[in-house]
């Protein structure tokens, strides 16, 4: 009989870091633990050992600038609950605060919900249309990698396995934002469609999470708006665009064609909010 | 504070005692191995990597154990030769601690070799479908306690039939007759305390520490199923954190006993969350309904054919598919009805007993077929209704005499609550007639205490229903003491008298005139002691339906008001409101409490529970992928009323409002001409209904 995973539970950065470094894939990243906690629970995930951030306080950040900088393992609650998010970054905080419940919200992280790579989350769509970078940092050094480079697919993103996700950078100054979460049954449950529109310097970003293993954004069909009014007409362009254009998958909330359906509808209601 | 209000405050501060916290310090912590294939031969079972300190249950164990199953003798403690469902247990073992079990569980192989499954209700019936069970046996049981016809050679395990009337005849004389055929899919119980028990054998004798409400049932089978005689079989039942009816008849008792047998120890075995799933749900349903009426909308004939899929082992299956039955004719004056309501087997996990008892699914067919009626009439559904209700004097369809019925009042109250006079756009009502298990015995002593006050002996189970405390307070009444002096024990066959089993939302009445009878006893007898029995007499022919079905009736109505998004499907509650029946009220909070909680359930099954199946195997196993109502999830308005009549008797109101809230959801879509048949009734289902209305293809299924 095994005891269990080892349990690492490094205090600061440096020594997350290089038990990182050290244990690699061998060690299973834990920030808030609602997403390995589950798989765990379920069988799914059998870690030999679990590299727990849970003692990192340097990882608990939120700092608005002109930039909005969020730790990685500061939480949902936090975010949502942040005055200088909910001033400078309304729709980011919505998506946040849209996230199952209360209970979940007090433990589930920012980096967390961005490197499980878990396609039915709120949160990725909406620092994606907003043009976030999460900040990486291993050996090699700190970069900095746009949300949609991040996810790669189901369960899998662009992080190699001696970096840590740190911390994500949200840039200020957009015009309009607006995050719609489209749920097909209860209030608590996960988005069926998530769609997250920003203006920024007048151009339009539409992202369509929660429909397919990565959030997507079409940056040639936002072009339609450019240069025009952003009136009923474009937005139920875009809208029919990104319909045609997804790719949906067929789960316990919806058909592949549901959910094409609900995006012609929710990214043409993003855009008419964005305009309003 | 009061005894009363401490035993609830336990609950909140979690200090109240389940059976998963109980297990004694030498128990070992049991596991089950379960099968991946809905249908397969067992070639082998290899327990070789196991450890040797670990007990391991193979079939070879429990080969020469009789078969179980609380009406059919269909289940073995573990799968002989073959497996009949995803997660039928084929092996167990029991180990120091539950990690190192799930361990040695892991370490079982098992040698299938899959076979062709009938996975839903219209492959099972097919002809030349693949058996689930060759034979249909009959359970000594006492819960087999109505004529069960298995129809051998299919997997039919039951069918019952009302032959009332003359059904060519009364459509003869109908000038409007609508027909459609509905469905419901399984659902999960979903009660915060999964199933447990904690089982050791001493001296011989087998005590069994149980989450369940059926004590005595589960006595009885555990005795058949280990030769063993009832006196030599204990089952102790604690209070459970819900069951919705999930902890009916044997569970798990059957494979912790005999896991403790063979360890000489005491036993824990606690279900992970994701075997409820493979472990009991809701009968999903398939209804044809064909009603006829007058112009002038009075109903002259109907006829139901019915089926439910019981799962792989039959369980109360036989008693669904009967309630089913009489449920679906509704609470309606009807000269000519003809119903077949058949039990299947197909290989899905077992279905049985959830809140409503098989009456969700008849409602959600015949009330939706009352509005389809009254749209073909031109008839408000309101209207039609009230001119069709059975009212005191009636005959139902059984042949009995209806009395103390109150559908009218009911049904106004309902209509009345959304404010039906002034539009019923987005608006439905329904109806539910939920019978009460009849025939039933209820008994109870009562003792006064050395340290004062009165113990009560019975074998009602706190599940979270609220019986103990309604009990508490009639004892109370009834002792003329404060309820604090009456000390309520739990369920325990050893001290507690005979009761049928705490289910179909009897105990309070039952058990209440039964201790009513046990005060008058003592009284009689001396002022120590007493006892009291109460019994209800009926039942039904199954092969005619005749008879009395229920000694007395639960009513309930409900009526719902709703917005589409008639882009995206997506229903938003505006209000809901229950008027239930409820004679007299004992705990008026406690009353509340379930009619509010109904309700609460009724919209779940109504809007987004569905047990989801892949070949026979549950892809939503979790809290996560299977939703139950939130908080969030409720109408701006949920309000209910519980009607009371001077004098009248008490009436059980555990489920009443259940089964009419998916009909009454169903019913106001259709006031906007989106027509559902199957529930859930999901955002795309209803968005599909807008795109058959407004006919257009949407590519929707």
């Amino acid at each position: 009989m095994t005891a269990g995973p080892a349990w690492h539970q490094p205090t600061t950065l440096e020594e997350a870091l290089a038990l990182r470094a050290e244990l690699g894939d061998e060690a299973v990243v834990l920030a808030g633990g609602t997403f390995v906690g589950v798989l765990m629970g379920q069988g799914l995930l059998e870690p030999e050992a679990l590299l727990s951030l849970g003692r990192v306080r340097e990882l608990v950040a939120v700092e608005a600038g002109d930039d909005l900088v969020l730790g990685a393992m500061t939480t949902h609650r936090a975010v949502e609950r942040s005055a200088a998010v909910r001033a400078g970054w309304p729709a980011l905080a919505r998506a946040f605060e849209l996230v199952a419940s209360p209970r979940i919200r007090n433990q589930a992280t920012v980096g967390g919900v961005l490197a499980d790579a878990d396609y039915a989350s709120d949160p990725p769509a909406m620092l994606c249309a907003l043009g976030a970078r999460a900040v990486a940092r291993g050996p090699a050094g700190t970069r900095e990698i746009p949300i949609e480079e991040l996810v790669l697919g189901y369960y899998e993103t662009s992080l190699a396995t001696d970096e840590l996700l740190v911390e994500v950078r949200v840039p200020g100054g957009a015009e309009r934002s607006t995050y719609r979460k489209f749920r097909s049954r209860s209030h608590e449950d996960r988005p069926c469609v998530a769609v997250a529109a920003a203006l920024a310097g007048g151009r339009l970003r539409v992202v369509v999470g929660a429909v397919a293993g990565t959030p997507q954004l079409f940056p040639d069909v936002c072009a339609l708006a450019d240069g025009g009014p952003l009136d009923r007409a474009v937005a139920e362009e875009i809208g029919r665009r990104y319909a045609e254009r997804v790719d949906a998958i067929s789960d316990v909330r919806g058909s592949a064609a549901y959910r094409r359906r609900v995006v012609a509808v929710e990214v043409r209601r993003a855009i008419e909010e964005l305009a309003a | 504070m009061s005894p009363i209000e401490w035993f609830e405050q336990q609950i909140v501060d979690g200090r109240t005692r389940y059976v998963g916290d109980g297990a004694p310090p030498d128990a070992l912590h049991a596991r089950v191995v379960r099968s991946p294939y809905a249908h397969a031969r067992v070639r082998g079972v290899d327990a070789s990597a196991v450890a040797a300190d670990v007990v391991v249950l193979l079939p070879g164990d429990v080969r020469d154990l009789a078969p179980y199953g609380c009406q059919i003798a269909d289940q073995t403690v573990l799968a002989l030769d073959r497996v009949r469902h995803v997660g039928d247990p084929v092996a167990a073992v029991a180990a120091a601690t539950p990690r190192a079990a799930e361990e040695a569980a892991r370490a079982i192989e098992v040698d299938y070799e899959e076979l062709p499954a009938a996975l839903d209700l219209d492959a099972a019936l097919a002809p030349g479908a693949t058996l689930v069970h060759e034979a249909h046996r009959i359970s000594e049981n006492d819960a087999a306690y109505f004529g069960i016809r298995p129809e051998h050679g299919t997997n039919v395990c039951h069918r019952f039939r009302i032959r009332h009337g003359d059904v060519a005849e009364g459509f003869a004389l109908a000038d409007v007759v609508v027909e459609e055929e509905y469905r419901t899919p399984a659902a999960q119980h979903a009660p915060l305390e999964p199933h447990a028990a904690t089982a050791q054998w001493r001296d011989g004798r087998l005590e069994v520490f149980t989450g369940s409400h059926t004590p005595f049932n589960v006595r009885s089978d555990l005795a058949r199923i280990f030769g063993v005689g009832e006196d030599r079989v204990r089952i102790v039942c604690p209070p459970m954190g819900g069951s919705f009816g999930s902890k009916t008849f044997v569970r798990v008792e059957a494979i912790a006993a005999a896991l403790a047998r063979k360890a000489g120890r005491p036993v824990s075995l606690v279900l992970p969350r994701a075997e409820e799933w493979v472990t009991l749900n809701r009968h999903p349903s398939r209804i044809r309904v064909r009603v006829g009426a007058t112009r002038e909308g009075v109903l002259v004939a109907k006829e139901v054919d019915a089926w439910v899929d019981t799962g792989a082992y039959a369980d109360c299956g036989p008693g669904v598919a009967q309630k089913v039955g009489f449920s679906v004719v509704g609470p309606y004056r009807i000269p000519h009805v003809r119903v077949d309501s058949c039990c299947v087997y197909t290989h899905l996990p077992p279905n049985g007993a959830f809140r409503g008892f098989g009456a969700t699914q008849a409602a959600w067919a015949s009330e939706r077929t009352m509005d389809v009626l009254s749209d073909r009439l031109g008839l408000d559904p309101l209207e039609l209704r009230l001119r069709n209700v059975l009212r005191d004097g009636d005959v139902f369809a059984t042949g009995e005499t209806m009395h103390d019925v109150h559908f009218e009042e009911l049904l106004r109250r309902a209509a009345s609550a959304v404010a039906w006079e002034e539009g019923r756009s987005g608006k439905g009502l329904a109806l539910v007639l939920k019978g009460m298990q009849t025939p039933s015995r209820a008994s109870i002593a009562v003792e006064r205490r050395a340290e004062g006050g009165w113990f009560l002996r019975c074998a009602t189970a706190e599940l979270g229903q609220g019986s103990r405390k309604a009990l508490t307070l009639l004892a109370g009444e009834l002792l003329g003491c404060e309820p604090r002096e009456v000390v309520f024990l739990s369920p325990d066959t050893d001290v507690v008298p005979y009761d049928t089993r705490s289910t179909s939302s009897r105990s309070t009445y039952m058990m209440g005139r039964a201790l009513e009878a046990a005060v008058a006893d003592l009284r009689a007898s001396g002022g120590e002691r007493g006892e009291g029995e109460y019994r209800n007499a009926g039942g039904l022919d199954p092969d005619t339906g005749q008879g009395v079905a229920s000694s007395h009736w639960h009513q309930g109505a409900a009526a719902v008001e709703l917005g589409v998004d008639e882009e995206t499907g997506r229903v938003e509650l505006a209000r809901a409101h229950a008027a239930v029946y409820a004679g007299r009220v004992v705990n008026r909070k406690g009353a509340e409490l379930q009619n509010e909680g109904s309700m609460v359930m009724g919209l779940g099954s109504a809007l987004f529970e569905e047990v989801a199946f892949a070949e026979g195997q549950v892809v939503n196993a979790n809290l996560s992928d299977y939703e139950i109502p939130s908080l969030a999830d409720l109408p701006r308005s949920l309000t209910h009323d519980l009607v009371e009549k001077p004098g009248a008797e008490v009436h059980g109101l555990g489920e009443t409002a259940v089964p009419p809230v998916p009909a009454a959801v169903g019913n106001a879509l259709g006031s906007l001409g989106l027509h559902v048949t199957r529930l859930p009734l999901t955002a795309e289902s209803v968005l599909a209904a807008v795109d058959r209305r407004d006919g257009r293809d949407g590519g929707l299924a």
